[in-house]
């Protein structure tokens, strides 16, 4: 038994759908997760971080107005973001590699690909807990290291060159 | 070569760590069997669940006949996006791979190109039928047939399309 204390953390569950947010905070409410806020949209979810200011915030790519990808470069640049290092587990029907490296781009630390299992959550949860990755700065990215990354990359400095804009 | 740009690497400080604690053996199974307890009871909600999802898929389709407009167009693919992600945790999976081909078709075929109703409509009724026959194998041949039948319908619209 791992004796995490999940009771002490918020998080931010962000999906368009009633049931995947039903879903999210059913699991998160068994592993004993008190402080749970839902949105129904990026907007809704923008208010609410600056409300709560979460621990972890679980997000949905697809979403109408805000996309998932749209919120989290505003988590990480905007300067009303009251925390822009939370770990942000993104919720994804997309599972192409080219996907993948759009949300890692945005500043994305964990996936859970579609259909969500209990098994999954809690690896992601935990791998925020214990590994979270070192943070990078420049002046076109902001966000976690994206060394993880599994392209391979002939430019000068990858951390140099601008993400490429996300499509959904 | 020179770096055109400053480069900051840093580590924060681990908040979540310190308020949570714990952890060093791993994944807590304890939470995890609650967990799985409480999706085991949430189950008798899915029939509900997938029935609202399969009636907003449908009703997109219809707007999308009346107006093709690009708001339309985006509102039926958030709709066979959504079942896509969700109807195998509902146990439809083959709702779940039609669904995938209708996103497929959506999400792929350029905006420039006007979506075929005739294959929307031929998604849309497969997962109405399956939906309504409960049909819950994956590996029920008719249902199988007709996938791969809309696989390749959807594949010559692509190619079509250039892509």
């Amino acid at each position: 038994m791992s004796g995490y204390r999940f009771d002490r953390v918020r998080v931010l569950v962000v999906d368009d759908n009633v049931h995947m947010r039903k879903l999210v905070t059913t699991i998160l409410q068994a592993f004993g997760v008190l402080q749970i806020t839902e949105a129904e949209s990026g907007e809704r979810a923008w208010t609410a971080l600056r409300e709560t200011n979460p621990d972890v915030v679980v997000l949905d790519w697809v979403m109408e107005g805000m996309s998932g990808l749209d919120l989290i470069q505003m988590i990480r640049t905007n300067p009303q973001a009251p925390n822009p290092f939370v770990p942000v587990i993104m919720l994804t029907g997309h599972t192409s590699l080219d996907h993948v490296r759009q949300a890692r781009d945005a500043g994305v630390n964990e996936f859970i690909a579609k259909p969500v299992s209990v098994k999954t959550m809690m690896s992601r949860l935990v791998s925020v807990i214990e590994h979270p990755r070192p943070y990078v700065r420049t002046g076109v990215y902001f966000g976690p290291c994206r060394r993880r990354r599994v392209d391979d990359f002939n430019g000068p400095e990858r951390r140099t060159e601008k993400p490429k804009q996300a499509a959904e | 070569m020179a770096r055109k740009q400053p480069i900051e690497l840093f580590m924060p400080p681990n908040m979540l760590k310190a308020k949570v604690g714990g952890g060093s053996s791993g994944p807590d199974m304890a939470a995890i069997k609650r967990a799985e307890a409480a999706m085991e009871e949430l189950k008798s909600e899915f029939s509900d669940w997938i029935a609202q999802d399969v009636q907003k898929l449908t009703a997109a389709r219809a707007r999308y006949a009346a107006t093709p407009d690009a708001e339309a167009r985006a509102h039926l693919l958030r709709g066979a996006h959504d079942i896509k992600g969700q109807a195998p945790t509902y146990n439809y999976p083959l709702i779940a791979r039609v669904a995938a081909s209708l996103s497929r078709m959506i999400g792929e075929l350029p905006p420039t190109f006007a979506l075929p109703l005739n294959l929307i409509d031929a998604h849309v009724t497969a997962i109405q039928v399956i939906h309504k026959n409960a049909m819950r194998d994956a590996n029920d041949k008719t249902a199988q047939a007709l996938c791969v039948e809309l696989d390749a319908r959807v594949n010559e619209v692509l190619a079509a399309a250039g892509k």
